[in-house]
């Protein structure tokens, strides 16, 4: 059986670049997590092999600005890229993430997932490319960005790209950046739940789902009251 | 029994007149037929009660047991005991249905349920409505068809024991089984004693919950206000003998009489161009 490792890491223990190999049939996780602290740039490169899988779990909930920078590269036949990304940026926080995957060898798959949440005078952006180099047949990627505003000095900006240079392909994008819906809030609302409670339903609808990438339980919980704490 | 008196209501949406000055009451253990022609208000009477914001109350007032309702926000009105099934319930995404209900059932009490007893509430509405239970892990509304999403007000009606609940075409989009479904549903809250207040184009829900009495909103205003002999004299003659009876010149084209579409037939309302 193949050699799984997994990684998990503080991001006060990180180098500015970091680059990560996932040899041939081995899988790796890498699960990031910002609570409080956060380098200023952080550039990361994965570089998967033949049937290796790459997962990765960015949970950053500080007040930090920062730039983020992800490349994956699926270099070869069956490489495979799962990555999430839950940000609740806040206070005066300039936050931009741009997660890009190559797809450059045919049966690659790549779901890179973004959620994020706006809050105070906060700006948090989403971007990045999934290219599909010519050649790289039957290859699957899908883009989620999904920002929302929550309040009037925040804003938002979700601009994923799809590159597509091959023709027998899947690929699909979602990408979506909203004010706090009124009618969804007046839906809840109507049901008796008050509007702070309805808000924060809103938003762990948005960042709780990112824990079931974490094993953990301590950490889980200490997520859990980081979500549960900032949103309240 | 508490009543829900409205009186003089008069409703804008971005400025547009919609009420011109409502009166209506309904008590507790009555059910209401609230008839009429599209694009005469009758949505907006009900979403007005409710405390939608896109509404704007200009003049009147709303009471309920004894409380001014115009001043309570939403979550408020719905703890005194007032339920809206709307007509088109919004999709929220990530929301987990059984969070949600778990939050909106807690909030009616003074103490949170324990998660035994709020299983126990949740398998059986869900079982009375006939929803598989594997539906409560999915997000709320997301994805579900517009039978399921009627379906599933009248669960959360259920769940919530309102006194006073108001349907607003609880009966557009469901098939015959699941027309049944919500009927009886309809018939269990009229045996427990809760007050219904409802918008329906179809004669056919109407019959099986058999209203008390029934009022007419054209112009935004009550035009007539009756026993169920009502609902049966609109079935079949439609609103045309309002203006040779009464006088009360029906402004609005009336486009669609009751029964244009049927019971089976798909939920888009046929020659109506009204979302009110």
């Amino acid at each position: 059986m193949a050699n799984n490792e997994e990684k998990l890491v503080f991001l006060d223990d990180l180098p500015e670049t970091y680059s990560l190999e996932v040899p041939a049939g081995e899988n790796k996780t890498l699960r990031l997590v910002a609570l409080k602290q956060l380098p200023a740039k952080l550039h990361l490169v994965v570089n998967v092999h033949r049937d290796a899988l790459f997962r990765g779990a960015f949970v950053d909930f500080t007040d930090v600005s920062t730039e983020l920078d992800l490349q994956v590269n699926l270099l070869e036949e069956g490489a495979q890229c799962d990555w999430h990304l839950a940000v609740l940026s806040h206070g005066k926080a300039n936050k931009s993430f741009s997660t890009s995957v190559k797809h450059i060898a045919p049966h690659t798959q790549a779901l890179m997932s973004n959620y994020g949440i706006a809050r105070e005078q906060s700006h948090l952006v989403f971007t990045g490319t999934s290219a599909i180099e010519h050649g790289a047949v039957k290859a699957n990627t899908r883009q989620e960005a999904k920002i929302i505003v929550f309040d009037p000095g925040a804003n938002g900006l979700a601009s994923p790209i799809l590159l597509i240079g091959e023709n027998d392909v899947q690929a699909s994008h979602a990408a979506v950046v909203g004010r706090l819906n009124e009618d969804h809030l007046f839906y809840l609302e109507s049901r008796g739940v008050s509007e702070e409670d309805a808000k924060r339903l809103i938003a762990l609808g948005y960042l709780k789902p990112i824990e079931r990438y974490y094993d953990d339980p301590a950490l889980v919980e200490k997520i859990d009251a980081v979500i549960e704490g900032e949103i309240a | 029994m508490a009543e829900l008196t409205i009186k003089n209501l008069h409703v804008s949406v971005d400025d547009t007149p919609i009420l011109k000055g409502v009166n209506l009451t309904i008590k507790e253990g009555e059910t209401l037929a609230l008839l009429g022609p599209n694009g005469h208000g009758k949505s907006t009477l009900l979403a007005a009660i409710m405390g939608n914001p896109h509404y704007q109350v200009t003049e009147g007032e709303i009471h309920f047991d004894g409380q001014d309702i115009l001043a309570m926000t939403p979550d408020a009105r719905s703890r005194a005991g007032l339920f809206l099934a709307m007509q088109y319930p919004s999709e929220v995404p990530g929301l987990n249905s059984a969070d949600f209900y778990k939050a909106a059932m807690n909030a009616h009490r003074s103490k949170p349920m324990s998660l035994f007893e709020y299983y126990r509430a949740l398998e059986k509405a869900y079982q009375n409505m006939g929803i598989p239970f594997e539906m409560s892990k999915r997000n709320l509304n997301e994805g579900f068809s517009g039978g399921e999403k009627k379906r599933n007000e009248v669960l959360q009606m259920e769940l919530l024991s309102p006194r006073i609940a108001m349907l607003d075409e609880i009966d557009s989009g469901l098939d015959v089984d699941a027309l049944n479904v919500v009927a009886k549903a309809l018939q269990e809250q009229q045996a427990r004693g809760a007050g219904l207040l409802m918008i329906s184009h179809y004669a056919r829900l109407l019959e099986m919950v058999k209203p008390s009495r029934a009022a007419i909103l054209i112009n935004g205003k009550i035009a007539v206000e009756g026993g169920p002999e009502l609902i049966e004299r609109v079935d079949k003659q439609g609103y045309e003998w309002i203006k040779t009876e009464l006088g009360i010149e029906v402004e609005k084209e009336v486009n669609a009489p009751m029964n244009t579409v049927s019971i089976g037939a798909c939920a888009t309302r046929v020659g109506t161009n009204d979302g009110k």
